[in-house]
């Protein structure tokens, strides 16, 4: 019978170890069917164990209650002397007929409670259920004082314990009276002992202040009285319910700590990019004016397509992304999307590159590069061209080269710190005579081939130069083009203007320097505005019914006095031509042509006929003179004088129209060319197809000089800005500069064609010592003075005649 | 600017070709048009070299510009040269594009 070792055994409860766990092993057998749940038996177990127990339950009873009691007489007594019984009392007194009871709450009253001593001493009645459970755990009793195995024996063993209580019961009984004596204090009182007088002092040990909760005081009249007094009336009975209150229950927990396991989370890569920008002030600045700018942009880029205005910018982002996706597409339908995208994208790209090509801008731009090219190329001939120093690569392979511009530089520095008089070439080192030096030349594609006819520099700016292609001859007539070049590009014009029919004059005006008048082969003049790309002429006079039938041969713009009407200078455009007219044209709401003079043969002798246009009878009409040239007076802007293909040169005035004031006769052909010579205004210099130069007085009829150098025609004449001595010669197959004051016998410097190229013009610069030279090829070759014979003193106005006043009245002639 | 009578004007585009060919016709070795986004838009040279010096200019070309703002933001870069031994780079930047000309020295 598994009861017996029920009351007397203090036995630990392992199930209820192994549900608390890390508890102390040693407790009482409190163990109820509670316990036994909580002790975490597994079901089938606890079936067994209730069967087991249903069928020892009945027998167990009348056993139990003897056990107790005969437990209850083993208990050892305590004694003091006076014979009372000091016994101490058992803490728990086991209720033998409650039930199911609170396993709980026994429990925890019992844990730690009790040694070793006691709980053999003293049974314990438990459950009627128990018994079956305490025979599991006898074993584990008695197997060792720790009951860490027990638990998965015991459960194990269910079975078994069945089985053998007997022999259990005795071990335990024996085990229990064997504890209990152990747990006697054995001491035998002798009666000495007892009559002896022991002190016992007694003293007050300290006060211990386990809590000291001060009273709190409120005032019976204050606001939190009732309130106060309220909480002590229910506190009170609180204290009061408390016993047995089933609100109150103390009871301990444990939470179960989850075991913590690791869990592993993968998730896509989270992109970053680093992004850092940098503050800058013009940043700041156009972030500011992002009002202003927001509208600029759609302006500013497209002009031509305004449709397109707005797209531009979107258009770049997607071009930018288009590109991207071109680098990474595959082929797969969603690529083939792709590139349909793409299609018209690139589409838009070409027309935004279009756009680009087509802004202003872009014009803008490249005509900048174009002339940052030129001036990189051009660079040591513009830098000659304006007396600059030139700029010398660093090359050690040409010395010589350097000190021969070295040298040149001085020489020029020293002529123009000389003020003598002296001829001599003033430099010392070098013996280089007085040369043209070739820099570069105007012409291009366009210009190949034709001949150029006029020159003319713009008065406001001195860069810009035009030339006017046309050839003289009436049989050689071509097409015809008037160009505008700039210094600062030799390579191509600014301005080109075509025409069917040859160019033969050319003049920038002085008032508005924006209009260049153009004479043509076929007697029109156009007026051009070179601010413009148009092609178109501003004025034109082919409709005008008083318009030159013969080649306009010479155009000038004259600024003139309106003394008579008390008007401001005006200006007006002077025209010779072929026809005997010198008109003048007026701009006013068009070309207005007003006859300054009427040129006719003159009835003189040697009058020769070279004309080509109507030869009238000798009878009574006064045949018409074709006009050549006319040449202005530098001082008094109504006398000019005019030649004629006679050979003779007529003084005019503006005043009469009919008549000649004077007429110089020297000239056997056609005169080409006059020009007064800018600082002796007597003295006037023409050329002619006779081969001479000649160089009059005002006042004398006669040639004062004249040369005849070659047998070529003279094409063209021109006195230097810097020296009244000098001037220069153009004919057929050389270049001449003539300086008087050197020598009135052979020219200074000669400059000989190439062959098949004839010179027809030549033009001074104004501001360097530089000479332009047309020639029958297109080009307009520019040419340095080198190592002229400068004088600063340049007014010799005087000097020239005083020079040549001995010589007056004779004329040289010279064959070479 | 360039528009001669004898050659039909198709937009100006044959302007702006002819205007090409002129500059190459020099000494110079070629030039290229880059978008703002690098991209060579025209050039005369090879694509390779083209896209390299579209690439390598155009930081310059932005720090360069940003320099001449830095220092009074109502200022801009309106022409770069770069003369170098070999060759003189120049560079015309604008909002839109970049006109970059590759000239050799006038020897």
């Amino acid at each position: 019978m598994p009861i017996s070792p029920v009351n007397g055994r203090r036995q630990p409860n392992v199930g209820v170890n192994i549900g608390l766990g890390p508890r102390k092993s040693i407790s009482f057998v409190g163990a109820g069917k509670g316990a036994l749940m909580k002790g975490g038996y597994a079901g089938a177990n606890q079936s067994r164990m209730t069967m087991s127990k249903n069928m020892m339950i009945l027998p167990e009873a009348k056993q139990i209650e003897k056990m107790t009691i005969s437990s209850a007489k083993t208990v050892t007594q305590v004694t003091d002397i006076h014979g009372v019984d000091v016994t101490p009392k058992p803490l728990y007194r086991p209720d033998p007929y409650s039930g199911t009871g609170k396993p709980n709450k026994l429990l925890t009253s019992q844990d730690g409670s009790h040694t070793s001593d006691f709980i053999a001493s003293y049974s314990l009645y438990q459950n009627t259920l128990n018994p079956s459970m305490l025979g599991q755990f006898t074993r584990s009793v008695l197997g060792s004082s720790t009951v860490s195995k027990s638990s998965v024996s015991t459960s194990e063993s269910m079975a078994e314990d069945l089985e053998e209580p007997s022999y259990k019961r005795e071990r335990l009984s024996s085990f229990t009276d064997l504890r209990v004596m152990r747990t006697t204090p054995g001491k035998i009182i002798t009666k000495e002992d007892l009559e002896k007088t022991i002190e016992i002092i007694l003293t007050e040990t300290e006060t211990m202040n386990f809590l000291n909760l001060p009273t709190v005081m409120f005032s019976v009249e204050s606001e939190e009285a009732e309130k106060v007094s309220q909480r002590n009336k229910n506190y009170e009975t609180l204290c009061r319910n408390r016993l047995g209150n089933d609100l109150y229950v103390e009871r301990m927990m444990q939470t179960i700590n989850g075991a913590p396991k690791n869990k592993d989370v993968q998730c896509d890569k989270i992109l970053k990019e680093d992004k850092g920008i940098m503050s800058t002030a013009w940043d700041l600045y156009d972030s500011y004016n992002a009002m202003e700018l927001s509208s600029l942009p759609s302006k500013r880029s497209m002009i031509n397509s305004s449709s397109k205005a707005s797209v531009p910018s979107k258009d770049w982002e997607q071009t930018v992304q288009g590109s991207n996706l071109e680098k990474i597409s595959e082929g797969s339908s969603l690529m083939d999307i792709e590139n349909v995208i793409l299609a018209k994208v690139r589409d838009e790209e070409e027309d935004n590159s279009d756009a680009v090509f087509k802004s202003d801008k872009f014009q803008q731009d490249l005509f900048f590069m174009e002339r940052v090219i030129m001036e990189n190329i051009f660079q040591p001939k513009l830098a000659a061209y304006r007396q600059l120093p030139v700029l010398k690569e660093p090359e050690p392979e040409e010395p010589g080269d350097f000190l021969v511009d070295g040298k040149l530089e001085v020489v020029e520095e020293e002529a123009k710190k000389e003020e003598e008089e002296d001829l001599e070439i003033s430099s010392e080192q070098s013996t280089i005579p007085a040369n043209l030096e070739r820099l570069w030349s105007f012409s291009c594609d366009l210009t190949k081939g034709l001949n150029v006819s006029s020159l003319a520099w713009n008065k406001a700016n001195p860069d810009l130069l035009a030339v006017g292609y046309g050839h003289f001859g009436f049989k050689e007539q071509k097409r015809g083009l008037a160009c505008c070049w700039s210094i600062k590009n030799p390579m191509w014009p600014e301005r080109t203007y075509q025409s069917p029919y040859g160019v033969t004059a050319v003049d920038f005006s002085i008032g508005s320097p924006n209009l260049l008048a153009v004479g043509y082969h076929n007697g029109t003049i156009a007026i051009y505005n070179v601010q413009n790309n148009s092609n178109l002429p501003v004025l034109d006079s082919s409709e005008s019914p008083q318009k030159h039938l013969g080649p306009v041969w010479q155009l000038q713009w004259i600024e003139q006095d309106r003394g008579t009407t008390g008007d401001d200078k005006r200006e007006i455009l002077v025209s010779i031509s072929a026809d005997g007219r010198i008109s003048k044209w007026v701009i006013r709401k068009g070309l207005d042509c007003h006859d300054l003079m009427r040129l006719r043969r003159t009835t003189a002798s040697s009058s020769k006929k070279g004309g080509e246009k109507e030869k009238k009878g000798e009878a009574l009409i006064s045949r018409q003179a074709p006009g050549m040239c006319f040449a202005f007076h530098p001082k008094d802007t109504n006398i000019y004088l005019a030649g004629t293909e006679e050979g003779h040169i007529h003084k005019c005035s503006c005043s009469y129209n009919e008549q000649y004031l004077d007429t110089y006769r020297g000239h056997k052909g056609p005169v080409y060319k006059i020009a007064w010579n800018p600082f002796c205004h007597d003295v006037f210099l023409s050329c002619s197809a006779d081969w001479g130069v000649i160089i009059w007085q005002h006042e004398n009829l006669k040639p004062f000089l004249s040369f005849y150098p070659t047998t070529y025609v003279v094409y063209d004449i021109a006195w230097s800005p810097k020296s009244s001595y000098i001037f220069a010669a153009a004919n057929e197959s050389r270049v001449e500069i003539w300086d008087l004051h050197i020598s009135t016998l052979d020219p200074l410097i000669v400059n000989v064609a190439n062959p098949g190229i004839k010179f027809t013009t030549v033009l001074f610069a104004k501001q360097t010592d530089c000479l332009l030279v047309g020639d029958s090829d297109g080009q307009v070759a520019v040419y340095e003075l080198k190592n002229m014979p400068t004088t600063l003193d340049s007014n010799r106005g005087d000097a020239i005649v005083t020079l040549l006043g001995p010589k007056s009245s004779q004329s040289i002639i010279h064959h070479q | 600017m360039i528009n001669p009578v004898e050659w039909p004007l198709v937009g100006s585009l044959k302007a702006v070709a002819t205007l090409f060919t002129r500059m190459c016709a020099g000494r110079e070795t070629g030039f290229n048009l880059g978008a703002p986004s690098c991209i060579p838009i025209k050039s005369t040279m090879d694509n390779p070299t083209t896209t390299q010096y579209a690439n390598l200019m155009h930081n310059f070309i932005l720090k360069a510009r940003s320099t001449v703002r830095e220092i009074d933001p109502q200022n801009d870069l309106t022409f770069l040269r770069i003369r170098s031994k070999k060759n003189e780079i120049m560079v015309a930047p604008d909002k839109d594009y970049f006109l970059i000309v590759i000239q050799n020295p006038t020897e």
